[in-house]
């Protein structure tokens, strides 16, 4: 009992790390062909976004420049109005991920071996997109996506709006709205939060560290929200919502269908976790300044898996995220410069694990700090410098140890989730929906240490990690 | 030969105004076309041009107080795509391919009629270069007055636009685009193909600088 949840917690951990950089922020050309407005107009370079890009994105992907399809009853009430041209498009990612060494081959446990190291991803991702306007004041960011490393066709990202803008008494506007989701922050308008951040796409072919935050990645298309914001004078930015699971391919035991959900489901949210956001921008000149802060209160109930169900009930893990951000961006004709940051505390409280005897704390800390500049010239050569921090509490039941003779690589040999390091990318963009991209990863400290951090005597920098990118969509 | 180039400008300008007044302008924009304009400035529009039309951002220009035929013209022509100008392309275009003419004429009635910001008032040799640029030419390379087509205090003539207020970057890249013939204006082409960049600069601080 105890190893699984103890498996499932740590899981949790690794699934949001891995989450965490995951690709997940997306430009999408239908949206250019909806508009008829070129991809400069909403984002600097994608996916990162400008502030009419935000404006868009609030007012529910719904502006559109393309003749309709409309239906009107005898009330002359609007029945239908429907682009011509549906707002589809294609993405394609094709990478090559070199790790400064190989990690373990778990083929050769009992003889020294090594995997192979260099992995192309052809593709690394395949996407989908439905995104732009359903009906007026209804738009949708719709993202299905192939990925080489599950070899499946998934739900991505998602973003369902409804909005609209109300012009006050003084000129200005009120853009009011709900947004259906299935990742916290993806329907953020800011790039300095978790499901839109820098980095915009990294490999999923090398080795993540263990810990990451609940708001960070973990639950991302694993939850259904349900949020309400406005956005006044397109400055201030108020947001609340809450998230119940929506698991993907579970199964219920009893009825064979898709749910209710029960014990062999994982890190199920015990009724409906909040979200809330708040967030100031100011524009000036070709100036552009956000700071805000966001956060979310998960309850999880630890629950199992189909070979080793564990029942709905009794405590819950709670994982308390709040989290500040901050973006600059500076506009010029030929220069683009954005500087953003985020830190996102996380409070655990975890009950359930505890009682099972699966962590040594029953209250832990996680803190993940990430700040990133990006440069370009004329939107065709440019580059990131990011640095990223997560601290956080010791605990050896969440982040264990490797088991005598095993392979080691995804643990910490002193319990510590510390990891921190450097993220450097150059981009070439011969045209603006086609990005070449050369990234390299340094970590000076990962899962709690710099030099044999996993206690089987790999360090940190072995994890190092070379990435190349080819990204386009169309 | 500058004096000829100067007499072609003139008549090429004098022609343009004839050709361009003796448009007939459609009635005063109902009241439903109005609020539908007053929506689409603030909501959409705005979000670049400011809601009131006095753009905070010198990417985008300032429309409140502009001139309605112009605006009108301006947006017939990103319907019709026929001007070229880089923003033109990459934001225009695709705004103003579906507005209907009663629309655009809302619009344009709807900026014409917004109060330009007060602009606080600068001096500098820069501004007092631009002054005499606008208001006289220069005459030893073929450039006539601004003032002479745009009024004396840059808020229009005619059909031929307001610049009192106008951001200085967006006046320099629309010169910028006369001379190389991107926005292809023939009477413009003509005026920008002999300034010199320090010119463009002076002209452009010193309208920026008007009220």
């Amino acid at each position: 009992m105890r190893g699984w949840v103890k498996f499932y917690l740590v899981r949790a951990s690794v699934l949001a790390a891995a989450l965490a950089h995951a690709p997940g922020a997306i430009a999408v050309p239908s949206f250019a062909r909806q508009t008829g407005m070129a991809c400069e107009a909403c984002h600097t370079v994608y996916p990162e976004l400008t502030h009419f890009g935000r404006v868009f994105k609030a007012s529910g992907y719904v502006l559109d420049n393309l003749k309709q399809v409309r239906d009107i009853n005898s009330k002359k009430e609007q029945l239908l109005e429907l682009a011509q041209t549906p707002p589809l498009s294609i993405m394609l990612q094709i990478s090559y991920t070199q790790l400064n060494k190989a990690v373990p081959d778990l083929a050769n446990t009992n003889i020294p071996g090594e995997a192979q190291n260099g992995t192309a991803g052809f593709p690394q991702q395949l996407s989908l997109f439905y995104a732009g306007k359903i009906a007026p004041h209804f738009g949708a960011f719709v993202q299905i996506t192939y990925a080489n490393d599950s070899g499946t066709i998934g739900m991505d990202n998602t973003d369902l709006r409804f909005a609209d803008t109300k012009i006050l008494a003084n000129d200005q506007s009120l853009i009011y709205g709900v947004s259906v989701n299935n990742n916290p922050t993806v329907q953020d308008l800011w790039n300095s939060t978790p499901a839109f951040g820098f980095p915009y796409a990294s490999s999923n072919a090398t080795v993540s560290p263990l810990a990451g935050t609940a708001i960070d990645g973990a639950l991302a298309q694993q939850v259904a929200g349900l949020s309400a914001y406005a956005f006044w004078n397109e400055s201030l930015y108020a947001e609340v919502g809450g998230y119940r699971s929506a698991k993907q391919g579970s199964t219920n035991q009893l009825t064979g269908a898709a749910g209710p959900l029960d014990g062999t489901s994982s890190n199920v949210i015990e009724g409906i976790s909040p979200y809330w956001r708040v967030a100031y921008e100011r524009n000036w000149g070709r100036h552009s300044l956000e700071v805000g802060m966001y956060g979310a209160d998960f309850k999880l109930l630890p629950g199992g898996s189909p070979d080793a169900p564990m029942p709905l009930q009794g405590p819950y893990n709670r994982f308390r995220d709040v989290a500040e951000d901050l973006q600059y961006q500076f506009l010029g004709e030929e220069q683009l410069f954005t500087l953003e940051a985020t830190r996102i505390h996380e409070s655990m409280g975890l009950d359930a694990s505890f009682a099972a005897s699966a962590v040594a704390n029953r209250s832990n800390d996680l803190t993940t700090s990430r700040l990133w500049g990006t440069y370009y010239l004329r939107r065709k050569l440019g580059g990131t410098v990011g640095y990223f921090a997560t601290t956080g509490s010791v605990d050896p039941g969440l982040y264990p140890a490797a088991a005598p003779g095993s392979a080691g690589t995804i643990t910490s040999a002193n319990g510590s989730p510390d990891t921190r390091g450097w993220i450097t990318e150059l981009n070439y963009l011969p045209w603006l929906n086609t990005k070449l991209s050369l990234q390299y990863t340094k970590y000076t400290k990962f899962n709690g240490d710099g030099t044999n951090y996993d206690g089987v005597g790999r360090n940190a920098s072995d994890n190092d990690t070379l990435y190349l990118l080819l990204w386009f969509s169309y | 030969m500058r004096f000829m180039e100067r007499v072609l400008i003139c008549l090429a300008a004098a022609g343009a105004l004839c050709l361009t007044t003796t448009r007939t302008m459609a009635d005063a924009p109902d009241a439903a076309s109005s609020a539908y304009a007053h929506r689409l400035a603030v909501g959409v529009c705005g979000t670049c041009h400011g809601p009131t039309g006095n753009s905070q951002q010198p990417k985008f220009p300032r429309l409140a107080g502009q001139n309605a035929h112009y605006l009108a013209a301006q947006l017939q022509a990103f319907r019709a795509q026929t001007r070229g100008d880089p923003d033109a392309l990459g934001y225009m275009w695709g705004m103003a391919s579906q507005l209907d003419d009663a629309t655009i004429e809302a619009l344009a009635d709807y900026y014409a009629q917004q109060k330009p910001a007060a602009i606080r008032s600068d001096h500098s040799a820069q501004i007092e270069r631009g002054r005499e640029i606008f208001e006289h030419g220069i005459a030893a390379e073929g450039v006539p007055a601004c003032a002479s087509c745009h009024g004396p205090d840059a808020h229009g003539l005619g059909d031929f636009p307001r610049l009192a207020g106008q951001h200085a970057q967006y006046v320099l890249k629309q010169l910028a685009s006369f001379q190389s013939n991107m926005r292809n204006i023939a009477v413009m082409h003509g005026v920008a193909q002999h300034l010199r960049i320090a010119e463009m600069q002076s002209v452009a601080a010193y309208l920026e600088a008007q009220n």
